[in-house]
């Protein structure tokens, strides 16, 4: 009985040890794929090998992108992602599920009591993530939960191993006991598991530092009709100018990294909108964004409370699209319940559209990308990649008083 | 120990000593496999930002730029460029606007080509019309000029081309459609008070001398919309459009 139990917490130990070695593999190449500065399609399935997914809601891309993928973002570009540390440790449980399934019932005490505690250790970093996932991002990426997923059959295991343990006692002939230098010994064997492919990654990785000034600079620094947006922060130290537009997912994930790794407020911040909706934007022969027009000029009418409207467009980013793309007079409800009769008024007025159209020409007097967002610090242009998974290192090296 | 003993341990030490080698050999094989393969990886990357022109290539993103409407022919924009340069729009800060002899020069087009031009702006653009020998304009010209003033969208360059009526004679009418002009660009400085008016506003007075109107033009969008319109009344007037083209 307690041999199969054993065999049978290796073998599951073994089958989550492999699933989730492959999830973290999935991910750690979507991961290192984006450190040649290029955009690329991210794995999204609990199907190990299904097709890259390129759409904008994919929960995997908000997972890779947030700052919560990597570690030593300041020290390297795009810092180490955690999938690197998953992927070691589920080696090593996997070579380690396989040693207690062929022991079986000559499998020391002391490795099922191994696998019984630190078998947990992966689901106890699944929950942290999980957590967060639930709490900061909103969104379950599907190669994620293939890991927690994994994570939990490895502690599924560990429990099996200690009711193993618990039948030992009405055995004839007892389990070897192992030496307590061993329990030390695979602990030792994990952590350098963990953290060996994270070694050779930082050390193979390039020198970023060249491409960071070879984006482009603001011809044209200051708007003459002082038409752009101040936001308010709490203790500016740097200059910057954002080019943002209220419905872009890519706007909102940027705005919130800087927010959550504390940047945001240590920045000046002078906004131009530039909404990517042909009703105001001429440089698109397509709407990409519908009411980002409308939104853009309720940032502008929101005056004092620009940020305000700014982020609340970011929050409610999702139901906001949805509206604009169906019903664009429901949208105007909304602004209006929000902030306001004036706010909404403000919207229809032909100042606000000439504003608006200030920004525009802003961005063309510039010849700036027609993307966003696009972040200058003073008149440097910072690389579309270095505003998400460089944005702490490229930080770091050319405006470190920004960082906290 | 006894005998049956020794013959039993022997084969589970075996036993426990393979399941070791053969675990430790796995988790090794499969650590330093996933490491050389994340190796690869980041070194694969590393390639692609060095070599980037076939990623590049296809990832080409627009440049955010004014307007390039469909009527910006070579033709039109030549003569838009000339304007520009010889008005004094780009370059000299020395002087505004251009005189019937500098149209006739630069344009180095017919009356009939010239007018021909403009026709494409029949919806962006607007005739304000004067009164017979005056330069000011009424409530509804100021109304329509700022309208049109206001209707910029992606568009750089806002063109006067004021004109005098065949009545009177060439010095006057030529004296005449240049207050016009400026009576033009003085009501868009007072009314929007913009400091780029005058890298944006292009101005060219041709008195009766050069592209005369034909009735045709009473049919666009005019400030005297309730009034008749003949062809002297056409040509009292200060045509004005945005120009969305890209020089």
């Amino acid at each position: 009985m307690a041999a199969n139990r054993a065999k049978w917490a290796g073998g599951l130990a073994l089958a989550g040890a492999l699933l989730g070695l492959v999830f973290a593999a999935y991910s750690t190449s979507d991961y290192a794929a984006h450190l040649d500065r290029q955009i690329h399609a991210i794995h999204c399935s609990f199907i190990p090998g299904a097709p890259v997914d390129s759409g904008e809601g994919n929960a995997c891309k908000t997972a890779l992108f947030s700052p919560y993928s990597a570690l030593f973002r300041q020290s390297f570009w795009g810092g180490v992602p955690i999938s690197l540390f998953a992927l070691g440790s589920f080696g090593f449980f996997a070579g380690f599920a396989l040693f207690v399934l062929l022991g079986g019932a000559r499998t020391p005490k002391r490795a099922l009591q191994f696998m019984g505690t630190i078998g947990l250790t992966p689901l106890l970093a699944s929950l942290v993530m999980f957590t967060i996932s639930a709490v900061q991002l909103h969104a379950f990426c599907k190669v994620c939960i293939g890991i927690y997923f994994s994570s939990g059959l490895l502690a599924a295991a560990g429990l099996m191993a200690w009711l193993a343990l618990r039948d030992d006692a009405s055995q004839a002939s007892p389990r070897p006991p192992g030496s307590a230098l061993m329990l030390g010994g695979w602990l030792a064997a994990l952590g350098a598991a963990s953290v060996l492919p994270a070694l050779v990654y930082v050390s193979t990785l390039p020198d970023y530092r060249p491409m960071m000034s070879s984006c482009g600079k603001l011809a044209v620094a200051t708007e003459a009709h002082g038409a752009l947006v101040k936001l308010p922060t709490s203790s500016p130290v740097q200059a910057v100018t954002l080019f943002e537009d209220p419905l872009c997912p890519t706007c909102k994930a940027f705005h919130e990294r800087m927010v959550v790794e504390g940047v945001f407020e240590r920045l000046d911040v002078t906004l131009a909108m530039f909404p990517l909706d042909n009703e105001c934007n001429w440089m698109l022969d397509r709407t990409l964004h519908p009411g980002a027009c409308t939104l853009s000029k309720a940032v502008l009418c929101g005056k004092e409370r620009a940020r305000a409207v700014l982020e609340w467009s970011y929050a409610e980013q999702e139901t906001l699209r949805d509206i604009a793309k169906t019903n664009p007079k429901a949208l105007r409800e909304r602004i209006s319940a929000k902030w306001g009769a004036d706010v909404n008024a403000c919207i229809d007025e032909k100042d606000t559209t000439v504003r608006l159209n200030r920004h525009l020409h802003f961005a063309a007097d510039n010849h700036v990308p027609v993307s966003t967002p696009q972040m200058f610090l003073g008149d440097k242009r910072l690389c579309d990649e270095d505003t998400d998974l460089g944005l702490k290192y490229t930080l770091a090296q050319l405006a470190p008083q920004v960082l906290p | 120990m006894s005998e049956a003993t020794q013959q039993e341990a022997t084969p589970s030490l075996a036993n426990k000593a393979g399941a070791a080698l053969v675990g430790s050999l796995v988790g090794a094989v499969l650590v330093l496999g996933a490491t050389l393969s994340v190796r690869g990886m980041v070194s694969g990357a590393a390639d692609r930002m060095k070599h980037p022109e076939a990623v590049k290539k296809e990832l080409a993103v627009a440049v955010a730029d004014d307007t390039e409407a469909p009527y910006c022919t070579p033709a039109f924009k030549t003569v838009l460029q000339r304007v520009l340069n010889a008005c004094g729009l780009v370059g000299s800060e020395s002087r505004r606007g251009c005189q019937p002899a500098d149209v006739k020069t630069f344009a180095s087009i017919s009356d009939e080509d010239f007018n021909a031009l403009f026709t494409p702006l029949k919806d962006r653009g607007a005739v304000l019309m004067f009164d017979d020998g005056k330069d000011d304009l009424d409530p509804d010209g100021r109304k329509l000029l700022e309208e049109k003033w206001l209707d910029r969208k992606g568009a750089r360059y806002f063109f006067v081309v004021a004109r005098a009526s065949k009545k009177g004679n060439v010095d006057m009418n030529r004296a005449l459609s240049h207050r016009r002009a400026n009576s033009v660009m003085l009501d868009l400085a007072n009314a929007f008070h913009d400091p780029d008016l005058d890298k944006q506003v292009g101005l060219l007075w041709l008195g009766n001398e050069f592209a005369q109107l034909g009735k045709d033009w009473c049919e666009w969008p005019t400030s005297r919309e309730k009034k008749s319109c003949s062809p002297e009344a056409i040509n009292r007037s200060a045509f004005v459009s945005w120009v969305d083209c890209r020089l």
